[in-house]
């Protein structure tokens, strides 16, 4: 089966990036890395949707994935999660794809985007994949859903166990995991592992991880110089192109966007009233209706350390295996969401609190998440305890019935009214 | 027509002592003598922590479980958030009101997200002495016993530092013999279920199940010793309408069983971290060191559904459902409990082909059986009885 006669969210997201695009390169004040950053999506799709068709195989992978492995094999990667999350953001089409997992067994308090991740594949949505790939980092629901998603596509795949805390010996075993699943790849797809190409991958990603770094810095500027959408493209930066060319030079050019605003003292939005800490992910379906709550506020979110903060670090090109290793124990993600939620994981939200000047947070408890809401009232005493008040918002990261656009509103403008009474 | 149970009112004295420990716990008798004269209690929350470690230490392990029955977690729901499993947040409310205020460590293990964030909030609002916790591997290649090996071999550091101890290779030969006794005598207990009228009901199993879990495991093995010639001399017989196999989420509370087989079924086997998945396989030395033969029992051990691939588990819940002789599967999964929820899809299906039917019952920690669940077992046991006409 070829790629072209199963792929109508791909082709559906592909005509919604080029259409944006469109529209944004009408626009005069449109930032230029948001415009790539809808090239790149645009790319990512039509490789996917032309990979059968020019020999080339897929691989599904989930969310903290390696797929610089995939890059440095010329597999064509095909992110699960992200592409339900899209799907959320762009196309609405959520509610089948939901509907469909329901329908295959999943209950309700399954992560919603993996929910959809099965309804997807079993409604063929998207070309099959040929390899299924998954791991443990960073819940139980990634590393469930790999199994199902083999059952549904017939396809063959690989766990990667991804060790729960960081200790020589838990580097060496992910070292070795990486190394049976790129013999798990070489099995089953024929390619080879080009070690040269991974190690220049490792290069890309080790000064990318800076450049994360710098542009994290360049936001504790007062006034911001980036909106809460920007939050959402440096996740897809990392999640869909690690070590690539083009998020390299997606991530440079918006570096030095905000470096050139940074310099002449222009924020985001004017004025800027309060800054905001966000805490896990926004529901994707309200993104852009929140972005104008946040505009017409006058409030700004300047930091999200489980998401945007990288550890230190730095990665070795000639030791590309352990650098791939390393840098799962770098993910900001990692911090927070996996391994002991302990002194450093608090230390990171006080920290982050103070740098960059917050005025309050909002943590939208994505009720599938249970392990990062199981924290919510550790971070919210952290904040008090430096006199930041959080609120607390239930939602769903993909489904729309969870909680509306009014209600998010309202609660919304009630923690500004406080926070204006302060 | 239906057959319904045979209750033959013989008593087994023994049992009573197993519902004394269990109805007295946290704090039983035997617990409040231990702690007043000196000796540590030290709280294990997932079956992929190595109790002989902690018993060759000369402490003593203790489950930690929630409360026996649904109650209203306004604590553990503040500090923990609804959306995770009841039982983490019973066995948070539990620890948050000082129930386990005796326990001198806590020691956890990576097993699920539950699991994992229970540990973490127990050290951070529960000023339990001793913590630790075991980073478990999710696979059973020699690189992940590798890894759990060496996890082990830490947690016997840290918890030696703890106790001010050295756990001599003898110790930990001498647990592995008392805790592989307790082992092969709840194999014997299991094996009188497979009869074809079993002289102990599926509750009473779990009374026995939990008192494992909370009293010295000497004492143990020497009342389950006693209870097992009381079965079978006792001339006990339950007959019932249909066999059933318990399947799902930690479950350990006789009262959602009793419920089960007031409607006329028996409860003949499970698969449950509570029950098979606890004892069934012992510690192999085989010439390796104790330390190391524990590890692999402990990995290679029947598996929860957090291990990958999943058909180890689902080939033996298959087998059990055969040696048992299994009617139907009454897969019971708390809310939230995601490892056994994604595999509904799966095993369900490769029941079907053996013809097993399966009821899917999504349940609260401690919940004793409600009415709906009630009404719902009896459609199914009704509907096993048509199948089988």
């Amino acid at each position: 089966m070829t790629g072209t006669e199963n792929s109508s969210q791909i082709v559906s997201l592909i005509r919604t990036f080029k259409m944006l695009n469109r529209f944004n390169r009408t626009r005069s004040d449109a930032r230029q890395s948001r415009i790539l950053y809808f090239d790149m999506l645009t790319e990512y799709y039509t490789q996917i949707k032309n990979a059968h068709d020019a020999g080339k195989m897929i691989a599904s992978h989930p969310v903290f994935f390696p797929a610089e492995i995939l890059y440095a094999m010329d597999i064509v990667p095909m992110h699960t999660e992200m592409t339900t999350w899209m799907d959320a953001l762009f196309l609405k089409e959520q509610g089948e794809l939901l509907a469909k997992g329901a329908e295959l067994g999943l209950a309700p308090e399954i992560c919603s985007p993996h929910r959809g991740v099965a309804g997807m594949f079993a409604l063929q949505k998207v070309p099959r994949p040929d390899i299924i790939l998954w791991s443990n980092l960073i819940c139980d629901n990634t590393a469930k859903f790999g199994e199902l998603v083999m059952q549904i596509t017939g396809s063959p795949g690989y766990f990667l166990d991804n060790p729960f805390q960081n200790s020589p010996a838990e580097m060496s075993y992910l070292v070795g995991e990486l190394k049976d699943m790129i013999h798990f790849l070489e099995q089953n797809t024929g390619r080879k592992m080009d070690y040269t190409k991974l190690s220049d991958i490792v290069v890309r990603m080790d000064h990318e991880i800076e450049l994360y770094r710098e542009i994290s810095d360049l936001r504790k500027a007062v006034p911001c110089p980036m909106s809460i959408d920007g939050y959402l493209e440096l996740l897809g930066a990392d999640y869909m192109f690690p070590g690539q060319p083009a998020s390299a030079k997606y991530l440079t050019l918006l570096r030095d966007e905000l470096k050139i605003q940074v310099e002449s003292g222009r924020g985001v939005i004017s004025p800027e009233r309060f800054r905001l800490m966000t805490l896990f992910i926004p529901p994707l379906y309200l993104i852009n209706h929140l972005a104008d709550i946040y505009a017409g506020l006058g409030t700004v979110s300047v930091v999200e350390p489980m998401f945007t903060r990288w550890s230190e670090g730095r990665l070795d090109p000639s030791k590309p295996l352990e650098s791939i290793a390393l840098k799962s124990f770098l993910l900001p993600e990692r911090r927070s969401m996996y391994g002991l939620f302990g002194q450093t994981a608090i230390n990171d939200i006080t920290e982050s609190a103070e740098q960059f000047k917050v005025d309050g947070a909002v943590y939208w408890a994505f009720l599938g998440c249970r392990h990062t809401c199981a924290t919510i009232k550790i971070i919210k005493e952290t904040l008090n305890d430096v006199d930041v008040p959080m609120l607390t918002i239930d939602c769903d990261l993909v489904d729309p019935t969870v909680n509306s656009k009014e209600d998010t509103q309202s609660k919304f403008q009630q923690f500004i009214e406080l926070l204006e009474d302060r | 027509m239906l057959v319904i149970v045979e209750m033959i009112n013989t008593k087994l004295a023994t049992l009573d002592l197993f519902k004394e420990v269990n109805n007295t716990f946290p704090k039983t008798k035997e617990i409040v003598e231990l702690k007043s004269k000196g000796k540590k209690v030290i709280g294990w929350l997932c079956t992929y922590v190595p109790e002989e470690i902690i018993h060759a230490a000369g402490a003593l392990p203790v489950r930690i479980t929630g409360y026996g029955q649904e109650v209203e977690l306004e604590d553990a729901n503040a500090f923990m958030y609804i959306n995770n499993c009841s039982f983490s947040r019973s066995c948070l409310q539990m620890g948050l009101k000082g129930e386990y205020e005796y326990l001198d460590g806590v020691i956890g293990s990576s097993t699920c997200d539950g699991a994992r964030r229970l540990f973490d909030l127990w050290c951070h609002y529960i000023s339990t002495p001793f913590h630790h916790m075991i980073s478990v591997p999710r696979k059973y290649t020699e690189q992940a016993h590798t890894l759990y090996y060496d996890q082990i071999v830490l947690f016997k550091k840290s918890f030696e530092d703890f106790m001010g101890i050295a756990i001599s290779d003898e110790a930990l030969l001498d647990s592995v013999y008392v805790y592989n006794e307790s082992r092969r005598l709840l194999k014997r207990l299991y094996e009188l279920r497979k009869l074809e009228n079993p002289p102990i009901t599926g509750a009473e199993t779990m009374e026995i199940l939990n008192a494992n879990f909370r009293m010295p495991k000497e004492l143990f093995n020497r009342y389950l010793n006693k209870l097992l010639e009381e079965l079978e001399t006792s001339g006990i017989e339950h007959k019932c309408r249909s066999r059933l196999m318990v399947t799902g989420s930690v479950m350990n509370n006789p009262e959602f069983i009793k419920s089960i087989e007031d409607l006329g079924a028996l409860v003949v086997t499970d698969e449950l971290c509570t029950g098979t998945r606890y004892w069934s396989d012992t510690v192999v030395l085989d010439g390796r060191t104790p330390l190391n033969a524990i590890s692999r029992r402990y990995l290679d051990n029947f598996p929860c559904a957090r291990m990958v691939p999943s058909d180890e588990r689902f080939n033996r819940v298959l087998d059990l459902v055969k040696d048992y002789r299994v009617d139907g599967v009454i897969s019971q999964i708390i809310r939230y409990c995601v490892p056994y929820a994604h595999d509904v899809p799966l095993i369900t299906p490769r029941l079907k082909v053996i013809s097993v039917p399966t009821l899917g019952l999504d349940v609260e920690y401690g919940t004793s059986g409600s009415g709906q669940i009630r009404t719902r077992v009896q459609a199914f046991l009704e509907m096993l009885e048509a199948k089988r006409k």
